[in-house]
């Protein structure tokens, strides 16, 4: 318990560690307070005309499939088409038609909506008149700002993580691990200490953020509490393996931005895809695939999914203990027998 | 000068090398290459909407070859949920009723309208092409654009600060205090190392990447635009070096950078998402600078000028970090 004081006393010394706690809170904040960010300009069409050159009527049916910018000259027009971060769509008047042009550099998708706009407009009166029916879906994301929220959630989990690696490593350098190693501790004992520290801040982060973010019932709240005691908890695991095996400083930089790079791209790319079968499985072994998973489902109402989720990540926090507890323990018997 | 500045510049070197800094930079560039070449071209694809339609008194005869027929309403209702942005045609009571889940207003406009077209499609219309980059030499420049930028970032800062902590615990500020070398070599050394290494990774990750001839006929402004960015970034991480307190408080500070600076900026500049501040971000205008020179995008010489201003600020800064550090170690 006095080695725990002393861990949390050499942080709450260490404003620029709080700092960095605090900082997934600020950004939450931001997003929550001033204004959220307009995702769902990315799947759209874009449309680009000459001033003057297209009638109200036919910029008016435009609008209906994507916003329409009208530039002053043609080169102002070539521009922003070939811009390669936009795929704007030209579109010039053909007597009583519409024809178009690209910068050829466009996914297949919108350069098929260049190739057909002509004929829509052809045939915009008839297809004024069919009935369309349009169904909700309650799994998928409504748009992709959705993402962000568990993107920030799993970064503030991860912060427990690399103050815990960094804390490790920064004791080699210093020569305490030689240290801690004659301490009247045991392994246990020394794990809870180096565990606790990045796991409480990393937590407590976490649940700040999911107050300000997310809206939910008391049995939501449960369960998302659940998910974000399990992460931190595992996150700040990992951060022991990483102190662990990192011989310095620069190797430790290199394993963190790894397992970051990991932590964030994994669950990102499966939810912008949508993976399934026993790809599924493999992705799970990421510890941060289940908790993103588990929260977009908890803000989407599935309660069953973040259930499961949370079983996973129960699993991995008996897996990645055990697996510590098992090296730690080995480590010191061969210690005792070098003694 | 040129004797001192020469064994300071084999010194770093030697360091770099002992603590694994350039097999670090290969291992991330085969990394690099291999995520672009076997996943991300892969990945950045985005086929036209599915059609499926379901017709059981094939009413629709001159539909096009894109529509795919499914046998019952069943089927269509699985086909959509396995494809959520395809769109379905029941045709089974003679009018055509359009079945889609919903998305973005402007999109569902556009594939129900899509959809009904291809029933009757008219002759082809090819849009004329302005550009000269097919989408995947686009995708090739754009990632390759995106990892330079965030390797020169991490390599540049992250490097410069580990040998200057290791310098600072070894005390080597203090012995180059009274060593009979002008004191700026110290700063120009390291700086001349990470530029070097810096532009060989740019070289070996655009030639890998981009293609060897779409790579060397814009190489020469990458260069230009790596030289720019890596002598910003190292000049930054000498700063933190000097001021902050230890390494640990330095890698939370490069977190920082990384995950939440970094990130606005990306989705500026390579999707149609703008924000209006993004102007007033120093990074924006850095990393646009490295795509313009990707996509042979003219640069403005008010860019290079503010580029030149900013590191001179930088070095005199750092000078005056580093001076101060000399006294306080002597």
């Amino acid at each position: 318990m006095k080695g725990l004081k002393y861990q949390m006393k050499s942080v709450l010394r260490d404003k620029f560690c709080l700092m960095t706690f605090l900082l997934p809170i600020l950004v939450a904040v931001a997003l929550n307070f001033m204004g959220s960010i307009d995702m769902s300009s990315l799947g759209e069409l874009h449309f680009g005309v000459l001033e003057n050159d297209l009638s109200p009527q036919t910029i008016t049916w435009l609008e209906r499939y994507g916003p329409v910018t009208a530039y002053g000259t043609q080169e102002e027009l070539t521009d922003a088409i070939n811009e390669p971060s936009t795929n704007v769509i030209c579109v010039r008047a053909d007597g009583d038609s519409l024809k178009t042009a690209i910068s050829g550099d466009e996914l297949d998708i919108f350069q098929q909506a260049a190739v057909t706009l002509p004929a829509l407009y052809e045939r915009r009166e008839a297809a004024a008149q069919a009935e369309i029916q349009t169904l909700e879906r309650p799994d998928i994301l409504e748009s992709v700002q959705g993402i962000f929220i568990p993107a920030i959630l799993i970064v503030a989990m991860f912060m427990g993580c690399t103050f815990n690696a960094m804390n490790i490593i920064s004791e080699k350098e210093d020569g305490v691990a030689f240290v801690n190693e004659i301490l009247p501790m045991t392994p246990s004992q020394y794990i809870l200490q180096k565990v606790v520290v990045g796991f409480l801040f990393g937590s407590l982060s976490s649940i700040v953020t999911a107050c300000i973010c997310f809206r939910l019932s008391w049995q939501n709240f449960g369960l998302m509490l659940a998910l974000i005691v399990l992460s931190s908890f595992v996150a700040a695991l990992i951060g022991l393996f990483i102190g662990r095996f990192s011989e310095g400083l620069m190797s430790g930089v290199v394993y963190i931005k790894i397992v970051m790079l990991l932590f964030l791209a994994i669950p990102l790319v499966c939810a912008l895809i949508g993976v399934s079968g026993p790809l599924t499985v493999i992705c799970n072994i990421v510890p941060s695939q289940p908790a993103f998973d588990g929260i977009l489902a908890l803000s989407a109402g599935s309660m069953g999914t973040a259930v499961k989720d949370v079983g996973i990540l129960a699993i991995h926090c008996i897996a990645w203990f055990g697996l510590y507890v098992l090296l730690s323990v080995s480590d010191f018997c061969c210690l005792r027998v070098g003694h | 000068m040129g004797k001192g500045f020469y064994t300071l510049f084999k010194k770093d070197c030697r360091m770099l090398a002992s603590g694994k800094f350039f097999l670090m930079a290969i291992g991330f560039l085969a990394l690099y290459t291999a995520y672009v070449n076997l996943g991300y071209i892969r990945f950045m694809q985005m086929e036209p909407y599915n059609v499926y339609l379901y017709d059981p008194a094939e009413t629709q005869t001159s539909k096009s070859s894109l529509v795919q027929n499914v046998p019952s309403m069943e089927a269509m209702d699985t086909a959509l949920l396995a494809d959520a942005n395809g769109v379905g045609l029941d045709a089974s009571s003679g009018d055509v009723r359009v079945v889609i889940y919903k998305g973005a207003e402007h999109i569902d406009h556009h594939r129900a309208d899509y959809a009904l077209s291809l029933l009757q499609p008219l002759a082809s219309h090819t849009p004329e092409v302005l550009g000269t980059n097919t989408p995947e030499q686009k995708a090739r420049k754009e990632i390759t654009c995106e990892l330079l930028f965030f390797e020169l970032a991490a390599v540049g800062f992250l490097g410069i600060a580990a040998v200057m902590f290791k310098e600072k615990g070894m005390g080597v500020i203090r012995v180059h205090a009274i060593l009979p070398v002008r004191k700026d070599l110290f700063l120009l050394s390291k700086l001349a190392v990470f530029l070097l290494s810096d532009l060989v990774f740019a070289v070996l990750l655009t030639l890998l990447n981009v293609g060897f001839v779409d790579g060397a006929a814009v190489l020469p402004v990458i260069l230009l635009q790596t030289a720019i960015l890596s002598l910003m970034m190292a000049l930054v991480g000498l700063l933190c070096a000097l001021l902050l307190k230890d390494f640990r408080q330095f890698t939370l500070a490069y977190l920082i950078i990384a995950i939440f600076v970094a990130t606005p900026v990306f989705l500026s500049a390579n999707t149609s998402v703008k924000f209006d501040w993004i102007n007033w971000h120093p990074f924006y205008h850095v990393y646009m600078g490295l795509k313009n020179a990707y996509f042979g995008t003219a640069i403005s010489p008010v860019y290079y000028a503010g580029a030149v201003g900013m590191i001179v600020l930088l070095f005199l800064v750092v000078r005056l970090a580093f001076h101060r550090e000399i006294g306080k170690e002597g």
